[in-house]
């Protein structure tokens, strides 16, 4: 009788035997050095990089939001200049310490005002649009690695998507395994390695590199003990996902969550102030968690959103879409700091600041200072950010 | 250039095609009651809807009745619930099934939107301009409803102090698509749309109160506005009708309705010829549909449309005739959709589902063969007695899996044909 290892196994095998599969997944995988991984965190919606880190002695900055404003006693000051929203008190700690990094104003060529658009150019990391896979995919298909980043939450985004497949999306640790009815092990296997043509082939390679993946994440998902408390909602469960992952060394170098909805055209301080107040607990309990489990050197955190807001807040107490935002990092491999210019208030583009910093630097510093990758051969040019890394 | 017919009488195949695309598949007696037919008359008849009813859902015995919920939260999971059971049971599934695509276009969320009458007006207007005579007249529709204004802010969008947000989606998601109009007209749109908002419905107490359309005159920007090349005293309705009736919003809106029913990655040149029949139409989305689903394009192009979760549920329950389900499992499988990524009433983002191979990834592949278990060996499941049939399954009298299959119990049968890639698509 075949049991479920077995059957797994022998899922592996078909996966490895069965053609038409991407061609660097075919390909021997190249050994992937380090052990180091990057979690990506997405600010969904344009999160206010204004309202994030303060620019508290700028009377413009009070000029343009008499409504949303944060006033200057609430800031958790950082610099004679900056300070962090106050729902960010969490993250104070890892300041003091030299664990976190903000860089200012972050953008790229023509801004895009369009959500959609914009996500697609920090997931492609091309502002012309032009590329159909993302950053991240671009990475597993120099390490022919599929497994080599994950997302943990429901929906794949455009970043993990390679040349003719996508990696994978994890909801929740717990429950990724296959549980086949019993007796239906064999008549299963008979009926995914059945030859298939167009879509259906793609959803059949999909459905056996599912079983290679589950297979994986459970070999391993046990070694995980939870080393801090984390608050309640989906983001910080997610976060847990990620330091399972992580401290079940199941092998992804880049782990990538998303946080929102940052999309605040009204009524922003109630919303946003929450939801930096859910990124800040999370945040600051994964990386405790990762501290007790004698891991903390060994992964950084990096953030961003689609697109800051304009300066000036509308008439509903909130802000409509603008260009140019603040990154955040985090970590013992951080160069703790304010990195960057702020913008200048005064010298606006069509209501909104002009960015100095493009984004596809910073994540050069991700790809080859933190990975060790050849970051030109994933961005498709030089480019250089501030020195965000230690 | 429209699209050429499709001449041929229909093939059991044909019929199975037709069904899965349009009635989110079919039992293997419904499916050969439309073999023979000619392609013209079977869209004809499956797009003509009777008028919808006066009560809260359309069928009778949808045991769900949003009103009746005792919170915010459960009057939304009753609006799900109701929806999933028309579209699993409804006797008129292409309606429900373009009211799904329509959500997915003219987005609004129950994060923002948490009002039951709002919310069963939203479905109301999908469901009646489904397959209308005018874009333009469902696009207004929508923009002045209560829901759409609540859920992109326009009732926050006052004269001098304008949000942008309804205005910029109008173009970029709804109407023209991005790259055809300018960061001028989202600025110009919004003035033209201060002043439109709705009254009654608000907060949480209120979530069962009927909120109502206002304009309010004091609140509008009656000066001068160029929009998308033509400039006067544009109104609110000038810029909805303006947007709704350009050119690309024609290839647009085409695109969109060739993604539900042809192809996940459409042929342009199809998509021109059903836009230059929108164009010609006026925007009659009925006629744009009826010769779509009557054309060669449709019945050359199978199994290149992945069932999304909400379409895959919809396709277990009826290509199993319809069993009855308890109300407590419906509610369940409504919130199953949510896992495999498509909570009914609420997209991720205002772009709606993306769709295609969008929908697939590991825990979603994971969540469809949890589910298909349950509905057919699981301890809960409905009896099935009988093998719904390989034409009915997948679409094809004679297909590969039949090695795979044989010898085992009808149910089991049915769960692997379930989880088979030649099931999840249509």
């Amino acid at each position: 009788m075949t049991t479920r290892r077995d059957f797994l196994k022998l899922s592996a095998l078909a996966v490895a035997a069965t053609t038409g599969m991407p061609g660097f997944l075919a390909r021997a995988a190249t050994q992937a050095t380090g052990d180091r991984t990057l979690v990506v965190i997405q600010l969904t919606g344009g999160n206010d990089g204004l309202n994030t880190l303060v620019p508290y002695s700028n009377g413009a900055y009070y000029a343009a939001r008499p409504t949303i404003a944060v006033p200057k006693k609430d800031v958790l000051t950082l610099t004679p200049d900056l300070g962090m929203h106050p729902s960010l008190r969490p993250l104070a700690g890892l300041w003091d310490k030299g664990q976190l990094a903000w860089i200012e104003n972050v953008g790229y060529p023509d801004p895009n005002r369009s959500h959609f658009a914009s996500m697609a150019i920090w997931h492609t990391a091309d502002p012309a649009q032009a590329q159909a896979d993302g950053w991240i995919g671009r990475v597993a298909e120099k390490l022919g690695d599929p497994f080599c980043a994950s997302n943990v939450g429901g929906t794949t985004p455009l970043a993990l998507r390679a040349d003719t497949f996508s990696l994978p999306s994890i909801e929740s640790v717990a429950n990724f395994g296959v549980k086949l009815p019993a007796g239906l092990e064999d008549a299963f296997g008979a009926m995914l390695a059945a030859p298939r043509g167009g879509e259906a082939d793609y959803l059949g390679r999909a459905t056996r590199q599912m079983l290679k993946n589950t297979a994986r994440v459970q070999k391993n998902a046990k070694k995980y003990r939870e080393g801090a408390t984390y608050p309640e909602g989906r983001f910080a469960a997610q976060l847990r996902d990620a330091a399972r992952l992580i401290a079940a060394g199941v092998g992804q170098r880049i782990l990538y969550v998303s946080h929102g909805n940052y999309d605040t055209h009204a009524g922003q301080r109630g919303e946003q102030d929450g939801l930096l107040g859910d990124l800040a607990a999370g945040l600051a309990a994964f990386h405790a968690d990762l501290e007790a489990q004698g891991l903390a050197q060994k992964v950084v955190v990096m953030g961003f959103s689609e697109f800051g807001r304009r300066v000036a807040e509308n008439a509903s107490a909130g802000t409509d879409h603008g260009q140019g935002s603040v990154m955040f990092a985090l970590g013992h491999g951080v160069k703790g700091g304010v990195h960057g210019d702020s913008p200048d208030l005064e010298n606006l583009s069509l209501g909104d600041i002009r960015y100095k910093q493009d984004f596809r630097g910073v994540y050069a510093g991700a790809l080859g200072g933190w990975l060790g990758l050849d970051a030109r051969s994933v961005l498709g040019g030089e480019f250089k950010g501030p020195q965000w890394l230690a | 250039m429209s699209l050429s017919p499709y001449s041929k009488p229909l093939s059991a195949e044909d019929a199975a095609h037709f069904l899965r695309r349009t009635a989110f598949g079919a039992t293997d007696a419904q499916i050969r009651a439309l073999a023979g037919k000619d392609a013209r008359e079977v869209a004809r008849a499956a797009l003509n809807f009777p008028a919808l009813g006066a009560g809260p859902q359309p069928t009778p015995g949808n045991p769900f009745d949003p009103q009746s919920g005792a919170t915010p939260g459960a009057m939304i999971q009753l609006t799900r619930a109701g929806w999933l059971y028309e579209l699993a049971y409804s006797p008129t599934p292409l309606r429900e099934k373009l009211a799904l695509v329509w959500s997915g276009h003219f987005v609004v969320g129950t994060d923002k939107v948490r009002n039951g009458p709002a919310l069963a007006e939203y479905l109301r207007l999908l469901r009646t301009h489904a397959a209308g005579r005018s874009f333009a007249a469902f696009a207004l529709d929508i923009a002045r409803s209560p829901a759409m204004l609540r859920y992109l802010d326009n009732d926050q969008n006052k004269k001098g102090k304008p949000n942008e947000n309804f205005s910029r989606e109008l173009l970029e998601l709804f109407t023209t698509g991005i790259g055809h109009y300018t960061e001028d007209d989202v600025r110009e749109g919004a003035r033209a749309l201060s002043g439109w908002g709705f009254e009654g419905g608000r907060g949480n107490q209120n979530y069962l109160e009927t909120p109502r359309f206002t304009f309010t005159p004091r609140q509008h920007d009656d000066g001068r506005k160029t929009y998308l090349g033509q400039s006067g005293n544009l109104t609110g309705e000038d810029v909805v009708r303006l947007a709704a009736t350009h050119p690309q919003t024609a290839t647009f809106v085409a695109r969109r309705l060739h993604r539900a029913f042809v192809a996940d990655t459409p042929d342009e040149g199809a998509v021109t010829g059903s836009a230059e029949t929108f164009r010609r139409t006026g925007g009659d989305l009925g006629a744009v549909l009826e010769e779509l689903l009557s054309s060669a394009a449709f019945y050359g192009s199978r199994q290149a449309v992945i069932r999304g979760p909400v379409e895959y549920l919809a396709a277990a329950l009826r290509t199993l005739g319809q069993p009855r389900l308890d109300p407590k499992q419906l509610v369940t499988l409504t919130q199953t959709a949510g896992r495999m990524g498509q909570l009914l009433l609420q997209p991720d983002t205002v772009k709606g589902w993306d769709g295609g191979r969008e929908w697939i990834n590991d825990s979603a592949l994971l969540t469809r063969m949890n589910v298909a278990a349950s509905l057919t060996v699981g301890k809960a499941a409905p009896e099935v007695t009988q093998w719904p049939g390989e034409l009915a399954l997948l679409g094809s009298e004679r297909t590969l899996l039949r090695p795979a299959m044989a010898g085992l119990k009808p149910a089991q049968r049915t769960y692997l044909a379930f989880i088979s890639p030649e099931f999840q698509l249509a």
